[in-house]
């Protein structure tokens, strides 16, 4: 059944963090999702999963090198840049 | 307690192609920060993955090289973490379908080591810390660039044997030209996963997972201290926690990286923007037949056809490129073991002397084998084909050329060298005497001045046997 | 107007480009404070773009949408034009590139009026959980306008638009074209290249168009289909000239309906609407088949699933580090990461990223994505086996007309359960194409969608236009 618990797991692994009053909330609106979802647990498991019609091997892209993007352009959107890189609090 | 390794093996190598896996951004080593970085390798919304057609043949390789099944179907999942050095936070891989399967390895001692699988994923950027500011600074150039992933099963119980197969592997996978395998520069990473058990058991313990091991000396003192730091817990009566842990080269020893708490799910499910990709039969045969002579077949042809000893075919084969000018010599001229000497002792020494690879090397198979058909005819000594060798690799020039040039076509007449000993003989008169008196070290002496009279043609053999005959 | 019309007095020079251009600037000005379908509108190089296309015009060197003012949902990214997902993520976001469609539009020298609004990251059938305020239905602006791509549909409906560029996932074209009277087209999944489409669910989305006219949106497709080789998943088996069967006899055709698409939900004048539409065909010589897609009541569930959780993978990548939003806030990667998320998604966005986390961890990916794929198997074979029976499908679009706006969309299942007649096409990766069949007692448009095979636009395009040339439809005043 789910629970708070599986709420605050499931931030964890969203990576979103949510005050006791969201979590709250969250926790009600999963719970009656999740209700409605629970049909799929019921469907027959002889079937085949969906995949992707496949891509021959020859219709790839060729391995060919061309120039990249001026780095300007991929670091203009971001807040926080530093020696043309992108700058976060430091990781260990 | 007496403990048991267990160890298994999963190793990362860079591919050699000429773009990334996903874009067309180079596939290069180094550069000034994110200067090889597109909208999608840095991953911005709406960019969607090109797989490289080079990546799959080189994965495929790597099997070939390997003994894996290349598997005509194979298909990508997505990898979902969080971390700055990988920007869609979600890493392509291939996690249910591999390109390889079921391969091997016999390492030292003869044991065959498994290999569960190989697939093919992207590499994630890189990190540049700031301990003064408290900064991590990501570079997304190496994101995106091609990996393998060689997933052994935990078949090593001593660390020569990792020792082997790693190098192993590298040299296999540098003969296929799948990767430059250099350990120090990460284009391989190994990690080592490694639990331990009480000998005689069959239980396997709980395992640690060991990063950062740039060299084979690093891998081994990474496993040495791992078996003393899980036996010690053990011995103590406690458990060995499943972890990852970062080998430090400094101190040699290994530190936790992230602890159980933190596990990660990551929550892999199929790529929705890569259609799974098909080899036909065709196309694996094809792959197939580009395929090199691997170093374990050339060592084996090395020792058991050509007679070699097992010290130096394993020289010749420890680089490729020193072995096919091997092969292509003695394709020419069945001499093995000769032309095995010169490659080993002469042509070394001038690589040595003059920091080259034989990649260097500007006069052909087609020179060398003749230099040693010249020596074995009798048209030059073997001391002139050094001679020789030596013009050839800093000068040029044909071999039969240098030695017309030099004077060091043998000369075979007898009555000229008869005529150089008995002008030695008689102005070395003591020596002849201490000779006769039993002194045979003199005999060098005296046929060293005959030879430096007699000059490069002179037939040292020739010149030995009358030089013999005339003191007896 | 018809855009076949609108080409013919460009060509004529009976207006010009930029005229042309400036009038729908100045429509927009006074009329979409009230409608809010644009986030973005862009007058300047708007007026420049049409100076072009006036200049190629006077040349004769003439493209089918040369001078033809468009607007563009605001999550397919336009190069140096802000493309923000309707969301505070991405709020002053600028792509450094451009989408395949913008691409293919600015070959044609097609004049791009503006980004418009939509549901954030295209999650929502309302176009009210948009950063930038909800979207207004032009028939009675206290309704919604549908949605995700509301904004586009209603840009459309209120003429501030010649067509509209939308997104398709669930329904996102067809239900506001629904709500709002005009006609969308949801193409065959691959047929339109997903290059610079900001990703809901990669294996489901798909641009599309809305316009006024079935035969609008063919003359749409025909500028924007095609093989790209930026995306994998895009075909080369759409073979173009969309229109080429408008007109034609379609009396031949066989339509398929479906019992499971008139069941209980459905709305009484929705279903009157829609069985006249059904009735028209027949009287036209059409053969009515009854079909079965026994599957459908997996269908919402089994689609949230995969979209879910195709999209907690996709919106991954927004943690205010690359671009988009950075909170103040986080001593730590893990800490900033999860404000700025936290604060940089809405509350839909984070229910549906939570959801798909759910359906893909550890313990419950079997039980919940796995089947959920298994489900998706299983409806595209029934789709298959009713297309042994006819060529054409035809159902609701949607179970009602536009609501009141605070009516349901704040309550996430309602919201999800009325998904349920357009997100198997997605499934199955069908085109449809969804038009006003009749309005209720309030004057709402209601909406019949045409299901056709894989590839096969041409037909339901065709005959939605045959539909169009009996119908008589009201104009939104607004």
């Amino acid at each position: 059944m789910f629970n708070s618990d599986l709420t605050r797991h499931l931030a964890e692994l969203s990576k979103i963090s949510f005050t006791d009053d969201e979590l709250k909330k969250m926790t009600a609106d999963m719970t009656s999702i999740i209700a409605v979802m629970d049909k799929v647990c019921e469907f027959d498991t002889t079937i085949k999963p969906y995949s992707l019609d496949t891509v021959n091997y020859n219709d790839l892209r060729t391995d060919d090198a061309r120039n990249s993007y001026p780095t300007e352009s991929i670091i203009s959107n971001a807040k926080n840049v530093k020696n043309n890189s992108f700058v976060v609090p430091k990781v260990v | 307690m007496r403990y048991q390794p267990v160890i298994g093996l999963e190793i990362h190598a860079e591919l050699l192609t000429d773009s990334k896996v996903f874009c067309t951004c180079q596939n290069e080593f180094g550069g000034s920060e994110n200067t090889r970085v597109c909208p999608r390798c840095s991953g911005l919304p709406g960019t969607l993955p090109l797989l490289n057609k080079g990546a799959v043949r080189l994965a495929a390789k790597a099997g070939f090289a390997t003994d894996c099944t290349v598997n005509n179907y194979s298909a990508f999942d997505r990898k979902n973490y969080f971390y700055p050095d990988l920007p869609k936070a979600y890493q392509i891989t291939q996690f249910e379908s591999p390109i390889c399967t079921d391969g091997h390895i016999t390492v030292t001692g003869g044991k065959d080591i498994r290999i569960n699988r190989i697939h093919i994923e992207e590499d994630a950027g890189k990190l540049i810390h700031d301990d003064y500011e408290g900064i991590s600074m990501a570079d997304y150039n190496r994101c995106g660039v091609p990996l393998i992933e060689i997933v052994t099963e935990p078949d090593f119980r001593t660390i020569e044997e990792v020792q082997d197969f790693v190098e192993q592997i590298a040299l296999r996978l540098k003969y296929a030209g799948v990767c430059d395998a250099k350990m120090e520069q990460g284009s391989m990473r190994v990690d080592v996963n490694i639990s331990i058990m009480p000998v005689g058991s069959s239980n396997f313990g709980t395992r640690a997972e060991l990063k950062n091991l740039n060299s084979l000396k690093a891998i081994g003192r990474a496993i040495e201290y791992e078996i003393k730091r899980q036996s010690e817990i053990l011995d103590n009566g406690g458990t060995v926690v499943q972890e990852t842990r970062r080998y430090n080269d400094n101190h040699g020893d290994t530190k936790a990286l992230r602890s159980k708490e933190e596990a990660h799910d990551y929550r892999y499910f199929p790529e929705p923007d890569i259609p799974p990709v098909l080899l036909s039969d065709e196309d694996i045969a094809e792959i197939k037949s580009s395929m090199p002579e691997m170093p374990q077949m050339r060592f084996k042809r090395y020792t058991q056809e050509y007679g070699l000893p097992f010290d130096d075919a394993k020289l010749i084969i420890s680089s490729k490129e020193f072995s096919d000018f091997y092969d292509e010599t003695v394709k020419i001229n069945p001499d093995y073991k000769q032309i095995s000497n010169l490659m080993l002792v002469e042509l070394n020494r001038n690589l040595n002397d003059s920091e080259k690879t034989i990649s260097d090397v500007t006069f052909s198979p087609v020179d060398l084998a003749e230099l040693v058909k010249m020596s074995s005819d009798g048209i030059v000594s073997k001391n002139a084909a050094k001679d020789i060798l030596k013009i050839m690799f800093t000068d040029g020039g044909k071999p039969h050329d240098i030695a017309k040039e030099h004077g060091f076509i043998m000369d075979n007449d007898t009555s000229g060298i008869e005529e150089i000993i008995n002008k030695v003989l008689s102005e070395n008169a003591e020596s002849v005497a201490s000779f006769k008196n039993g002194n045979q070290k003199i005999f060098g002496f005296l046929m060293g001045q005959v030879i430096r009279l007699a000059g490069n043609g002179a037939n040292p053999k020739l010149a030995k046997d009358l030089l013999t005959e005339k003191l007896k | 107007m018809a855009l076949k019309q609108l080409r013919a007095m460009l060509d004529r020079k009976e207006i010009s480009a930029v005229e042309l251009t400036q009038e729908y600037l100045d429509k927009i000005k006074s009329k979409d404070k009230t409608v809010n379908s644009y986030i973005t509108v862009c007058p300047d190089s708007a007026i420049e773009e049409a100076k072009a296309a006036q200049t190629l015009i006077d040349s004769g060197s003439i493209s089918a949408l040369t001078g033809i003012p468009v607007s563009v949902k605001d999550n397919i990214c336009t190069m140096g034009i802000k493309t923000t997902c309707a969301s505070k993520m991405l709020e002053d976001f600028v792509p450094p590139y451009d989408a395949f469609v913008m691409e293919k539009l600015k070959l044609q020298n097609a004049v791009m009026l503006g980004k418009t609004n939509m549901d954030e990251f295209a999650m929502g059938g309302s176009s009210q959980t948009s950063y930038f305020g909800g979207v207004k239905n032009p028939y009675d602006v206290s309704r919604v306008s549908g949605g995700s791509s509301g904004g586009a549909a209603a840009s459309v409906a209120a003429d501030l638009c010649a067509a509209a560029l939308g997104s398709d996932t669930g329904g996102s074209v067809r239900q506001p074209a629904s709500f709002c009277g005009v006609t969308g087209l949801k193409p065959t999944y691959g047929t339109v290249s997903r290059w610079g489409l900001i990703a809901f669910a990669s294996s489901l989305d798909q641009i599309g168009i809305l316009a006024k006219s079935a035969e609008d949106t063919g003359y749409i497709l025909n500028c924007i289909y095609g093989y790209d080789e930026n995306d994998a998943t895009s075909s080369k088996n759409s073979d173009g000239d969309y229109t080429s069967l408008v007109g034609d006899d379609i009396s031949r055709l066989k339509i398929g309906v479906p019992k499971e698409f008139f069941g209980e939900g459905l709305n009484e004048e929705v279903k009157a609407a829609v069985l006249d539409a059904v009735e028209y065909y027949k009287k036209l010589g059409c053969e009515i088949v009854n079909v079965s897609l026994p599957s459908l009541e997996y269908a919402v569930s089994a689609y949230y699933l995969i979209s879910s959780a195709e999209a907690a993978s996709n919106l991954s990548r927004f943690d205010g580090i690359k671009y988009g939003f950075r909170s103040g806030l986080g001593e730590d990667f893990g800490e900033l990461i999860k404000n700025s998320r936290r604060e940089g998604f809405g509350n839909e966005v984070k229910r549906r990223i939570m959801l798909g986390n759910y359906a893909l961890c550890s313990g419950y990916y079997d039980a919940y994505y796995k089947n959920a794929t298994r489900i998706r198997t299983q409806l595209k074979s029934e789709y298959a086996s009713i297309f042994e029976k006819c060529d054409v499908i035809l159902t609701p679009t949607a179970p009602t007309t536009a609501y009141k706006i605070g009516e349901q969309e704040n309550d996430p299942v309602k919201m999800y359960l009325a998904d349920i007649y357009t997100v198997t096409v997605n499934i199955a990766g069908l085109p449809a194409i969804s038009a006003p069949c009749g309005y209720d007692k309030n004057g709402m448009p209601i909406g019949m969608s045409l299901i056709g095979k894989a590839f096969d636009e041409k037909t339901i395009i065709a005959l939605c236009d045959r539909f169009q040339r009996d119908f008589k439809g009201r104009e939104a005043v607004i």
